[in-house]
């Protein structure tokens, strides 16, 4: 009888350590780093878990984007061109779009988003 | 006793299948790549990425890239060598295009009809007075914008073949359909060199190839025009999945009235629909690209009209007072963010 209760016991460990290890495998990679690209260049990874406050210009041809990392988020808070549309883009979000000034050929984006594969 | 063994059985037969399945996963998973190859590539006025999990040679994304670059110098209307500027400077005259480009005008008039003219791309003067095209935003006087309506208007467009022919005066932009467009050919591209699972994003145009390398659906992000969170996310294998809005490209005017870049082709000012922001999935990305920018335009009745009378499309508009309209067809394939999974969700059917 007592051998039965261990064999038992032995099975159902088997089965909680197979569940656990299929939970293991289909898991969802969870990340919260941003990169900063220009042209094609990666300038600056941040894990926005473990950065500072901080303010950053980054030039180009002589035109200015202000990036803003600010209590584990990060925006552009000033463009030097003409559609501001990096700024209305807002903060950055890991489901979203990637934040993206066209005329100065600046991307910042998350390595690897959240559940969405893609966003529109 | 017997109890026992049977209970012990049961479960290492329940282990083997669950480490089956798992193994089954990987196999699946294993002619593709587990990071997949990415390209970035600035055209057509937006970031483009293509996400490819197959496991091909570099040389097909570069060929991808040099397709987009080909097509935004066929139709761009800055670029004084593309033939859309030629088209726009032709003083009249009649002007020759390739195939392609005749191809895209064609299906844009086509959808300028269905749409009874929401689609229109003779707008350019318009969004020209308005400085959407250029570093001066401003909002224009109604004379201007009535001096300028008589250059508005698709059917005013002479298409013959490979000929086009516009009033003096007047000027196209296909900003409203050539990235789907675009879009399609380069996924035709990839397809035809043998990718079977991918993503190709051309801004907020989103073609996916086949399903995820483990054989699920793609999970697609419909961003939420406030805050770029995500609104929820729609379960898709194989489609086309475009949204439009006016929640980024906007100015303000000193008493902080927002004008957005997507002009309503009957009155010459940006659209009023009630909407904020419109997602179109179906087959062609073209098709969707363009009934989104028609459906932001016209608005929940007449784009519950369009899908009646076609039904070629599945759509989700979400509108300015926070409700979300979806066909029938999304109805399972969509789920709302945590965030927002008290906001009504209404379903139209066909």
């Amino acid at each position: 009888m007592k051998r039965i209760k261990i064999l038992l016991i032995t099975a159902a460990a088997i089965f909680v350590l197979s569940l656990a290890f299929c939970f293991w495998i289909i898991r969802p990679a969870q990340t919260n780093t941003v990169e900063i690209v220009q042209d094609g260049t990666t300038l600056y990874r941040f894990d926005l878990n473990n950065t500072e406050n901080q303010q950053i210009e980054i030039s180009y041809n002589g035109k200015v984007n202000t990036v803003l990392i600010e209590n584990g988020k990060i925006c552009i808070t000033n463009a030097d061109c003409p559609d501001n549309t990096c700024v209305h883009m807002g903060w950055l979000t890991a489901e979203g779009l990637p934040i993206v000034c066209l005329p100065n050929r600046l991307v910042i984006q998350y390595i690897q988003s959240g559940e969405a594969d893609a966003a529109g | 006793m017997k109890l026992f063994h049977k209970m012990t059985a049961i479960i290492l037969a329940l282990s083997t299948c669950l480490l089956s399945a798992c193994s089954d996963q990987s196999n699946h998973t294993a002619r593709y790549r587990d990071n997949p190859i990415t390209r970035n590539v600035f055209a057509m006025n937006t970031y483009n990425t293509f996400t490819v999990y197959d496991d091909i040679s570099g040389d097909v994304l570069e060929s991808a890239e040099n397709q987009l670059k080909a097509l935004e110098s066929l139709w761009s209307v800055t670029d004084e060598q593309s033939e859309i500027y030629a088209i726009n400077h032709g003083g009249g005259q009649s002007i020759t295009v390739s195939d392609r480009t005749a191809e895209l005008l064609r299906f844009s008039l086509e959808m300028a009809k269905r749409t009874d003219g929401n689609l229109d791309i003779t707008t350019y003067p318009l969004l020209t007075a308005w400085g959407f095209t250029t570093d001066n935003k401003q909002v224009p006087t109604d004379e201007q914008i009535a001096a300028l309506m008589q250059y508005v208007g698709y059917d005013k467009i002479f298409l013959s073949e490979n000929t086009v022919t516009l009033l003096p005066g007047m000027e196209i932009d296909l900003g409203a359909v050539a990235k789907g467009y675009a879009c399609d050919l380069v996924a035709e591209n990839l397809q035809a060199n043998g990718v079977t699972s991918a993503i190709v994003s051309l801004g907020g145009n989103i073609r996916v190839i086949g399903s995820k390398p483990d054989g699920s659906d793609w999970k697609i992000s419909v961003e939420h025009p406030e805050n770029r969170n995500s609104l929820g996310l729609l379960s898709l294998s194989d489609v086309s999945v475009v949204t439009s809005g006016a929640y980024e490209r906007y100015f303000e005017d000193e008493s902080g009235k927002r004008y957005g870049h997507i002009l309503d082709p009957s009155t010459g000012k940006p659209a009023q629909s009630g909407l904020a922001s419109v997602t179109v999935v179906g087959k062609e990305s073209k098709v969707c690209d363009a009934l989104a920018t028609a459906f932001f335009v016209m608005g929940l009745p007449a784009a519950e009209e369009y899908f009646r009378e076609y039904g070629d499309i599945d759509f989700l508009l979400l509108t300015e007072n926070g409700e979300i309209y979806l066909t029938n067809g999304l109805k399972d394939k969509f789920t709302l963010s945590e965030a927002y999974k008290n906001m009504v969700v209404n379903v139209i059917g066909q």
